[in-house]
């Protein structure tokens, strides 16, 4: 991990020419392990910070203090971002929410205290632990989402990408031509493309609760949206379909299916 | 006709992403650069470019971000 655009850590060397055909499997790679900044430089820990990781180490004389005021805010932490979620956990009554963030914060508090020796000064200390808190309810939320509701994500919802402004006859052929292209390339992607592509970028089903269904992780699930992408978006190009980035550049086949190039930085 | 940016979005892929790992290991710093007012993209850019096509790490991003401005005030004793 360094600046200027290294901060990637899985790695895979397939050609994005095989990406279209077959699912890859991703490994990650540990990371270094230094403690440099933002910028490059060795990161001085702020005072504050510094202090927290002292006073959680076991023996530290305020040690049972300063755990109980991490967990009590890892709490309100995690009860903040459950009701950031919410639309995730309908049938979650109140007790059952207090008892999910309550959970989060336990685990996210373990997490800490086994990790402390893992902070590297990147950000203050309570932004750090934040984090853990964070992963905790995303974990939480995709699991009781599992559970509650498992996704039915084989249904393409079509009806998210027309532009209903579009009356005028002849857009409407240009729309049939775009969505017979769009159809078809998916089509053509392999089972766990199409199924991961069709959940996560069509039907909105949260990539975790995909993760979760297809026994997988989330990095995983979404090298799978990835390649799916690159090939609708090659394949709509080789259709005479291009798709525009959002700089206005015409991405598709010729760019993209370089040998060698995949494009993602974690594929080199 | 489809709404080619919202098809755009959907089939987003850009060059240099970061992926998952790479984005959860150094998100705390990404964050702690907005909220100093810096941009973390010229630092980050492979995550800058992750956040914007993951809707998981997404939301993790923007939880983080909003704990570490509301909860900002929690100071050692």
């Amino acid at each position: 991990m360094g600046p200027g655009g290294a901060d990637e850590t899985v790695a895979s060397r397939d050609h994005f020419s095989d990406a279209c055909n077959r699912d890859r499997v991703v490994t990650a790679r540990p990371s270094s392990g230094q403690s440099f900044s933002a910028r490059g430089t060795p990161t001085p820990v702020d005072a504050e910070s510094r202090v927290w990781v002292e006073q959680l180490r076991a023996g530290h004389p305020r040690h049972h203090q300063a755990v109980a005021r991490l967990h009590d805010v890892l709490r309100r932490v995690a009860l903040f971002e459950l009701s950031r979620r919410r639309h995730q956990l309908r049938f979650v009554t109140g007790p059952e929410f207090e008892d999910l963030a309550q959970q989060a914060a336990d685990d996210a508090l373990v997490k800490v205290l086994d990790r402390l020796d893992d902070f590297r000064g990147l950000s203050r200390f309570t932004t750090w632990a934040y984090k853990f808190a964070m992963f905790e309810v995303s974990a939480k939320v995709a699991r009781h989402a599992w559970r509650r509701q498992p996704p039915e994500v084989e249904e393409i919802a079509w009806d998210r990408l027309p532009n209903p402004v579009a009356l005028r006859p002849e857009d409407r052929l240009e729309q049939r031509a775009q969505l017979d292209a769009l159809r078809q390339a998916i089509g053509e992607l392999t089972d766990r493309q199409r199924e991961v592509f069709v959940a996560v970028a069509l039907n909105d089903v949260p990539i975790d609760v995909v993760a979760l269904k297809l026994g997988s992780n989330r990095n995983a699930v979404y090298k799978n949206l990835f390649d799916a992408r690159r090939c609708l978006r090659a394949r709509m190009a080789a259709a005479e379909q291009p798709v525009s980035n959002g700089n206005g550049r015409e991405t598709g086949a010729k760019t993209d299916a370089r040998p060698g190039s995949s494009g993602a930085a974690w594929l080199r | 006709m489809i709404d080619l940016r919202k098809l755009d979005e959907i089939l987003r892929a850009t060059d240099g992403d970061a992926g998952c790992v790479a984005g959860a290991e150094i998100l705390e710093a990404y964050v702690e650069l907005e909220l100093t007012g810096e941009d973390p993209a010229r630092v980050y850019p492979g995550t800058a470019i992750h956040l914007g096509s993951c809707p998981g790490c997404r939301a993790e991003h923007d939880g983080l971000l909003e704990a570490a401005r509301r909860f900002a005030d929690l100071r050692p004793e």
